[in-house]
C-alpha cells in the first residue's frame, strides 16, 4: 500500500489512514487473523453505535488498499470470510517513510538534503 | 397487461409481415423457450458453493422449515463467494452471498432466504426469466416493425414497446412486494425481515456515500455494476419495502387480536 496523503495533525498511522481504518489495522496487527464479526465485537467496546455493515465495508476497503487479504474458511459456524494482514506494522511504517522521503526528494531535493544532514549532526 | 401487450405485438407482426410474421412469432417463442431453459439450468461465471447441513445446520434447518410451511420442496441453497451482501433465486434454487453473513444476524439471514423462498412459492422464478427475455424479443420485433412497417405500424409498435417496459417494471415490483408478504407469513419472527432490510439499506447508503457524515472518514470504494434503468426500474426501494412490511405487520397483529 502506497500512502497518497499524510495528515500532519494526526498521530501514528492515522496520519495516513482514516481513523476507523487505522483502529482496525492496529487491532489486526495484534491478532493477525480475524473475521469481520470478531473485529466488530472488539470495535463495539470503543464505539457502541458502530454497525456490522460499517466494519465489513471498512475491512473490504482495507483489502482493496492491500493491507488485508480475504479468504473463505470452512469453520465450525459454517463458511465465512477470514481476514489476515498482508504486511507487518514495521514494514508498513517503512513504506510510509520511504514514500514520504521519495516525494520530498522529488519536490524539495535541496531543502530535504539540508535538513537530513542537519539531523545527522 | 403483459399478455395483452404481447398479443397485440404478435398481431402487429402478422399484420405487417403476413405468413412471415407467423414464422417470426414461432421463432421468437422457440428462442424464448430456449433462453428460459438455459437461464433456469445454468449459472455461468459464478463461484457457487452448495450449502451442506453439517456446515450451517441453523440455516439449512431454518430454510427447510420455511419450505415446509410454504408447501414447496426444499430448495437447493448455494453460497456465493461475494463480499457484497446479496441474495437471489432461480428455478428451485436460492443463492446467498457470503457478504450477508458479515452484516446480518442468523434470524435476518433466514428472513432474506424467506423472501427468496417467497419468489419460488409464488412462481416468480419461472416468470421473471420469461418476462426479462421477453423484453428483448419485443425490442427486436419493434425494431423490425419500425424498419419495414407502415407509419401506423411504426407508431403502434413503439407505443407497445414503451407499454411493455412499463408493465414489466410494474409487474416485477408487485412480485417483490408479494415475496415480502409471503416471507412475513412464513417467518417465525416477521420483524427480522424489516431489520434485515434496514441493515441492507444502511449498507447501501454507506456504500453510496449518502451517510458519509454519519461515520467519519468512510468513502466506500466498492461499487456495484450500475445499470441504466430509466423508467424501467424493477426493484422497489428499501424504503418502500420497509414501509409496506411495517403496514403488513400491523395488519397481521390486528388480525391476531381479532
Amino acid at each position: 500500500m502506497e500512502p497518497h496523503e499524510f495528515k500532519l495533525t494526526e498521530e501514528g498511522i492515522k496520519a495516513v489512514l482514516p481513523p476507523l481504518e487505522a483502529e482496525i489495522m492496529e487491532h489486526m496487527w495484534k491478532v493477525k487473523v480475524a473475521t469481520a464479526g470478531q473485529v466488530y465485537e472488539y470495535m463495539k467496546e470503543k464505539h457502541p453505535d458502530i454497525r456490522r455493515s460499517t466494519i465489513s465495508i471498512l475491512m473490504n476497503r482495507l483489502c482493496e488498499k492491500g493491507l488485508l487479504q480475504r479468504s473463505v474458511e470452512k469453520g465450525r459456524g459454517g463458511m465465512r470470510y477470514v481476514y489476515s494482514i498482508t504486511t507487518t506494522r514495521e514494514e508498513f511504517e517503512r513504506k510510509v517513510v520511504q514514500s514520504i522521503l521519495d516525494a520530498l526528494m522529488t519536490n524539495f531535493r535541496e531543502a530535504t538534503y539540508a535538513y537530513l544532514s542537519k539531523i545527522k549532526k | 397487461m403483459l399478455y395483452l401487450i404481447l398479443a397485440l405485438e404478435v398481431l402487429l407482426l402478422i399484420e405487417a409481415f403476413g405468413k412471415l410474421g407467423f414464422v417470426m412469432v414461432g421463432f421468437a417463442v422457440s428462442l424464448l423457450g430456449a433462453l428460459y431453459v438455459w437461464a433456469t439450468r445454468h449459472r455461468f461465471g459464478e463461484n457457487l458453493i452448495p450449502l451442506e447441513r453439517e456446515g450451517m445446520p441453523w440455516l439449512y434447518d431454518g430454510i427447510a422449515e420455511l419450505a415446509r410451511k410454504a408447501n414447496v420442496p426444499m430448495p437447493r441453497v448455494y453460497l456465493l463467494d461475494d463480499y457484497i451482501p446479496n441474495a437471489y433465486s432461480f428455478g428451485n434454487t436460492i443463492v446467498l452471498s457470503l457478504g450477508l453473513f458479515e452484516v446480518l444476524s442468523e434470524d435476518e439471514i433466514i428472513a432474506v432466504a424467506a423472501h427468496e423462498l417467497g419468489h419460488i412459492r409464488n412462481r416468480d422464478t419461472r416468470w421473471f426469466p420469461l418476462v426479462t427475455y421477453g423484453r428483448f424479443l419485443v425490442l427486436m420485433a419493434t425494431l423490425l416493425l419500425i424498419i419495414s412497417g407502415s407509419m401506423p405500424v411504426k407508431v403502434a409498435s413503439s407505443v407497445l414497446y414503451v407499454a411493455y417496459e412499463l408493465a414489466r417494471s410494474d409487474f416485477m415490483k408487485k412480485r417483490e412486494f408479494l415475496a415480502d408478504e409471503t416471507a412475513l407469513r412464513l417467518l417465525p419472527i416477521p420483524m427480522s425481515l424489516k431489520k434485515a432490510l434496514e441493515e441492507l439499506k444502511y449498507y447501501e447508503d454507506l456504500r453510496t456515500k449518502v451517510k458519509v457524515s454519519a461515520v467519519p472518514s468512510i468513502e466506500p470504494g466498492i461499487e456495484r455494476e450500475k445499470r441504466f434503468t430509466f423508467f424501467t426500474e424493477t426493484h422497489p426501494s428499501y424504503e418502500e419495502r420497509i414501509l409496506r412490511i411495517t403496514v403488513e405487520m400491523g395488519m397481521m397483529r390486528m388480525k391476531q387480536v381479532q
